[in-house]
Formats: structure tokens, C-alpha cells, sequence
């Protein structure tokens, strides 16, 4: 097992008449224990020239992680801000990431394609994005394409 | 408009050999712009004491806190399972509240994961008519208690 800890604070002096101030740490677990999430794809940094949609953690065929929990982080890198990449889960969208913009979720990827994240750049003319999965699935690819 | 920062950091010393060490900063702004979101939902805290799904937000319904930009926008929303329990989760999950589950059909649902005990997630949120909601339900029916909050241009 591993020790892996997230944090995320949320501020504002101004979006209410208040200032807003969350935080939050949590540790990262295998589903229903206490036991380290003990797998990672790694922090991948890519340069994506094209608008086709692709899958950064693709699932594969047959694998069976309903049951399991990991995480997602994906950023945006870009400084252009009206550069988005468009996140989708199957056939779902989740959201736009524009410039500097990331999301952080749970992921419990069920079934090949059905549960498959989806990144699609808005442009063709050069995004650095980065993304990372912790985990402790069976039988995912990091960073291919599946079909 | 307003400035409104989320920073994450994740770190480990042992997920790998070299350990890991990730902060990332964004300040919430509309799309395509550089002027700050400047509504949200407030912190919403909710007791759920059955296990049936609930819409934390509607998409293309109007709220109390306004109705929110639907499809090209930068909005954000933030859950959180504040218990403490490490076996009881609350399931989150997209789509049309009436669809059926994990059907590729464009007019279903789809659980993203888990939030047990403590656990926190910050995603966009498109709210697209047909498949935009935001959808949790508990694991168990006893009181387990959420937050979230929505930003929103």
C-alpha cells in the first residue's frame, strides 16, 4: 500500500458579501478499507495537435473495477484562454477545462468504452495538457488509444 | 465579477519510487474569458437518510440560486461526502435522472465513482437538457451528510 493525500482549498474575497474559505485533505483509499490506493499511471504531460477525441486511460476489454475507486486528475496547461478540451465518460459530457482549469473526480470504470474518460481538445494548433489516475484497477492502458 | 481560486495538491512518498508531489492553482473564470464566475449556489449541506438518488442539480431547470449556463461554459461544482465512514459512499454519477444506467445511448446515466467518508471531488459542469444532471445516491440509508456547491457563470 501507498500513502497518497490530496488537498483542495476553495477561497473568494468576493464572490460573497462573506469571504468564502474551504478546505479539505483526504487520503486516498482502495474502495471500502483503509488500505493505500497502490497504482498510478503517472503524471502525464502531453502536447496534443488535433481535435480528435482520445482516451487517456483507456479500459480494457473484460476488466471488472465497478467495484474499485480511484482518481482522476486532468489539467488543462494551456494560456490561451479560449483553448477548452471537452471532457467526456462515455458518452456523457462531464465539462469544458479551459486554460488553467482542472477537475479532480472518483472514477470507477466499468465496462470497456461504456466507462472510458474522453479528452477532446478544441484545437488543433497545440495544447499541453497533463493527466494522472491513482488507482488499484485491473487492466487499464495508460495513454493509448483503444478502439 | 469575482476571483475565485481552487488549488489542489496531491503528494505521496511511496505511490512510486519517486514519490509524487502535484499542486495546481485555477482561478474559476467564464468561458473563454478572463472575467471571474460570479454566481454560486452556496455551500449546500444536505442529510440523506435513504439510499434514493437524488438530483443535486437539475440540469436546464431553473434553481433558487438562478439557473446556470448550460453546455459552453466554465462552470464548476464541488461535492463532498463529509462522514467519516471508510465502507459507506455516496455514488456520483451525469445524466437524466429518469434514464437507465450505463446505457450508450446518449440518454442515460453514468456514475463517474465513489466518495466515501471525508471524500471530495471538483469537476466542470456542462448541464447539457437531456443528460446534465449531477446525480448521488447513499450506499446506505443511514444519515449521511453532503455538501456541494456550485459555480457558475
Amino acid at each position: 500500500m501507498a500513502t497518497t493525500t490530496a488537498s483542495l482549498t476553495l477561497t473568494s474575497t468576493d464572490l460573497f458579501d462573506d469571504s468564502l474559505s474551504i478546505s479539505n485533505t483526504s487520503t486516498l483509499h482502495k474502495a471500502g478499507t483503509t488500505i493505500g490506493l497502490d497504482q498510478t499511471t503517472g503524471l502525464t504531460k502531453t502536447y496534443v495537435t488535433a481535435t480528435q477525441q482520445f482516451d487517456p486511460f483507456p479500459v480494457v476489454k473484460g476488466a471488472t473495477n465497478a467495484d474499485e475507486n480511484g482518481r482522476v486528475y486532468i489539467a488543462n496547461l494551456s494560456e490561451e484562454i479560449t483553448e477548452y478540451i471537452i471532457v467526456s465518460i462515455g458518452d456523457l459530457v462531464v465539462g469544458r477545462l479551459y486554460a488553467g482549469d482542472f477537475l479532480w473526480m472518483p472514477w470507477s470504470p466499468k465496462l470497456q468504452h461504456v466507462n472510458d474518460i474522453e479528452i477532446t481538445p478544441s484545437v488543433a494548433t497545440g495544447m499541453w495538457i497533463e493527466f494522472m489516475a491513482i488507482h488499484n484497477f485491473a487492466n487499464i492502458y495508460p495513454n493509448s488509444a483503444d478502439s | 465579477m469575482a476571483t475565485i481560486n481552487a488549488t489542489l495538491s496531491v503528494s505521496s512518498g511511496d505511490i512510486s519510487s519517486n514519490g509524487l508531489s502535484l499542486t495546481n492553482t485555477m482561478t474559476m473564470t467564464k468561458a473563454g474569458t478572463a472575467t471571474g464566475l460570479e454566481f454560486s449556489s452556496g455551500l449546500i449541506r444536505r442529510k440523506l437518510t435513504a439510499t434514493t438518488e437524488i438530483d443535486l442539480v437539475a440540469a436546464n431547470t431553473a434553481q433558487v440560486y438562478g439557473t446556470p449556463t448550460a453546455t459552453t461554459n466554465a462552470n464548476k461544482i464541488y461535492i463532498k461526502n463529509t462522514g467519516s465512514s471508510s465502507t459507506d459512499y455516496i455514488s456520483v454519477g451525469l445524466g437524466d435522472a429518469t434514464g437507465a444506467e450505463e446505457l450508450d445511448d446518449g440518454t442515460s446515466k453514468i456514475t463517474l465513482g465513489k466518495l466515501y467518508g471525508g471524500e471530495w471531488m471538483i469537476i466542470p459542469y456542462h448541464g447539457a437538457s437531456n443528460v446534465g444532471d449531477v446525480l448521488v445516491a447513499p450506499s446506505t440509508a443511514e444519515a449521511t451528510t453532503i455538501e456541494w456547491m456550485l459555480f457558475f457563470e
